[in-house]
């Protein structure tokens, strides 16, 4: 069977009716979570999980799992659609993502071509979903076959390198990303260790023995973090909306947006694909590249419609292309969509190159349900907007202590315990008070979830060389792999000593 | 930067750091049919977190001095207020039941965010969460703490 028929076959799967629901909640979700400021992708995918989880009690668990990812999946691209929206009509991004979208969005309400701004962006947005769904589809199997014929030690070496990748440009210190990824892989090692059985870390309390729970540090780190900061620092924006008046492009709108949405289409792709880059980047290079060979570069940061439309294709693409390191490595390449590996490892499905083997109607089922989804965000953000829009002016006073309330009932409903209600609390404590000092979040999370496989591997390399570590500088792959995890830490330092300004990618 | 918060966040991280060496110590050092144990990995990624803490702890030397940079006003109060609120509601919650908790929790949220419209305050705080524990409960089929029983209802 090749690639067409088995996303023929994950249609069959995306269009059964709970689905195509699950698909919708998600994106609907997604878009809510991009408009409302406070809130990111990372934060309401984390939120959801345990909803999700509760909604597909009910299925048998492929089938929830493939439900549950769906709607996660949505929330993910779907909040990539939202973004923009604050980001022109409040001259504030929704999220880091669309920061560039700012530049030239809000210059372009002013002149009273909001709605223009917004429906070229969602046209670039479902554009780039496109592009960079044909790309998953076409790149989804050659790939995880390369990575079946890894063995342990490769292995090892790539997760290594995909921590690295996402720790060398998440914030501004190296040293602090790499910390926190080291500790999120130390707190992987507590609890019952997998390969012997042997408690470690538990100091006899029962809580413990399972580990800590990813979700609950997800939740906790991410969506209590925020909201503490929002609490903290009145992150409360007070200034004045834009009004929409025309919503559909003019042809000349579309002619002179045509290019910079292709180019950022595929620059966002292959921003995407790569681990640890993500959207924040994917849009800020797309917005420079078009600058650049702009004939009237003059223009960008006046209202020139390119700087919105490159940008904002760029993200959604990135969001696109980060499922595949996702699906055919289980490599995360961002905070995100590491969140979203921990989902499904909850649901027993391991991401990675068996994905595609063993679980087909999860993984094509997904493949699908974001083409769906896609379709479904144009329709939601090109008549639709004003409604949205109407969102941004929510009262934070009664959304803060709601989440605060949700991610409560999300973590309590999943593990029925006040010992991880008080984790959580903690770790929003925790999250805040680093995120704060440019202690990125995003490794961490990784690490949490990554741990258990890189020492899975590492010991059953370790196994095969009778304790030998020079097994990893041996083997030719897990070698390569580890040069280009070693520079990818390196060269940035070193762009860095060299007073080179290095752009990163802030989640 | 902060220098002083980076360097008590180095020393924690240094003292976690070998808190996870010494921990692993009392870990068997060796698997059934492996001779790679459970404790190779924590005492590894321990020794890593205390060489990367002494980094940052360098590190915090290099920062140069802090300018009279305006200060963030932090708003400590609403802060402390919405925590011990959030403390008592997990504590609570399996005390008084979901229903109450929750209620009582989102009131002080609301009126601690922003002072006034009680009506409003009470009517959403309770419609969230009579609302979640309906359609979690009843619908969903799943498990909340419900009313505290000495309420004899």
């Amino acid at each position: 069977m090749g690639a067409i028929d088995y996303l023929l076959d994950g249609f069959a799967t995306a269009l059964q009716w709970q689905n195509i629901i699950f698909a919708f909640v998600g994106v609907l979700i997604g878009t809510v979570v991009g408009v409302l400021p406070g809130i990111g992708p990372i934060s309401g995918v984390a939120l959801l999980i345990p909803v999700t989880a509760s909604l597909t009690s009910g299925l048998p668990p492929e089938a929830a799992a493939t439900s549950a990812i769906i709607l996660l999946a949505g929330v993910y691209y779907g909040a990539m659609y939202g973004g923009s929206t604050t980001s022109i009509l409040l001259n504030t991004p929704g999220e880091s993502s669309s920061v560039v979208t700012v530049l030239d969005g809000y210059p372009m309400a002013k002149q009273g071509r909001a709605g223009v701004a917004l429906s070229i962006a969602a046209i670039g947005s479902f554009f780039a979903g496109l592009v960079s769904l044909v790309g998953l589809v076409f790149l989804a199997e050659p790939l995880s076959e390369v990575a079946l014929k890894l063995s342990p030690a490769d292995e090892f070496s790539l997760m290594i390198l995909g921590l690295c990748a996402l720790s060398g440009l998440a914030g501004k210190s190296v040293t602090k990303a790499l910390m926190m990824t080291v500790f999120g892989l130390l707190i992987a090692t507590i609890g019952l260790d997998n390969v012997s059985g042997v408690a470690r870390f538990t100091f006899d309390m029962p809580e413990l023995y399972s580990g800590l729970e990813f979700l609950t540090i997800a939740v906790g780190v991410f969506a209590l973090g925020e909201v503490f900061k929002t609490i903290l620092e009145r992150d409360i924006n007070e200034g004045e909306i834009a009004k929409i008046s025309r919503i559909l492009p003019t042809k000349q709108d579309l002619k002179e947006s045509a290019g910079p949405i292709l180019r950022g289409s595929l620059v966002g792709f292959f921003k995407g694909i790569v681990p640890g880059s993500g959207a924040t980047l994917a849009s800020f290079l797309a917005y420079l590249l078009e600058k650049k060979i702009s004939k009237t570069p003059e223009k960008f940061g006046k209202g020139a419609i390119a700087g919105v439309a490159a940008p904002e294709s760029a993200n959604n693409a990135a969001s696109g292309g980060a499922m595949i390191p996702l699906l055919t490595l289980g490599i995360p390449g961002t905070g995100t969509t590491a969140v979203l590996m921990g989902a499904l490892i909850m649901y027993n499905v391991q991401p990675g190159p068996l994905l595609f083997e063993d679980h087909p109607s999860i993984a094509w089922g997904l493949i699908a349900s974001m083409f769906i989804g896609n379709v479904m965000l144009l329709i939601l953000n090109m008549p639709l907007v004003k409604v949205f829009a109407k969102l941004i002016e929510t009262p934070p006073k009664y959304l803060i202590p709601m989440i605060v309330a949700i991610s409560v009932f999300g973590v309590y409903a999943v593990r029925v315990s006040v010992f991880d209600l008080v984790l959580l609390l903690l770790c929003g404590l925790v999250g805040y008070f680093l995120a704060k000092n440019d202690f990125p979040m995003a490794p961490l999370v990784l690490g949490l979830v990554l741990g258990p496989m890189i020492e899975n591997n590492l010991r059953r390399a370790l196994t095969t060389s009778n304790g030998d570590f020079s097994i990893f500088i041996q083997k030719p792959v897990s070698l390569v792999f580890l040069i280009i995890a070693v520079l990818w830490i390196t060269v940035p330092l070193i762009m860095k000593m060299r007073g080179k300004k290095v752009i990163v990618n802030e989640e | 930067m902060s220098k002083t918060f980076d360097r008590f966040a180095s020393l924690a991280f240094l003292v976690l750091g070998v808190a996870f060496v010494v921990g692993s110590q009392n870990i068997s050092a060796s698997a059934y049919g492996s001779n790679v144990g459970p404790n190779i990995f924590p005492m590894g990624l321990g020794s890593l977190q205390i060489l990367l803490s002494l980094r940052l702890f360098y590190e915090t030397f290099k920062y140069k001095q802090e300018g009279e940079k305006e200060k963030q006003k932090l708003d400590y109060k609403r802060f402390l207020i919405i925590l011990v609120a959030a403390l008592f509601y997990v504590l609570l919650l399996e005390e008084i039941g979901y229903v109450i908790s929750t209620f009582l929790f989102l009131l002080v949220g609301f009126q601690t965010m922003q002072k006034g419209k009680w009506l409003n305050s009470v009517i959403i705080s309770g419609a969230f969460s009579f609302g979640v524990y309906l359609l979690y409960v009843e619908v969903l089929d799943g498990t909340l703490p419900g009313l505290p029983t000495w309420l004899g209802l």
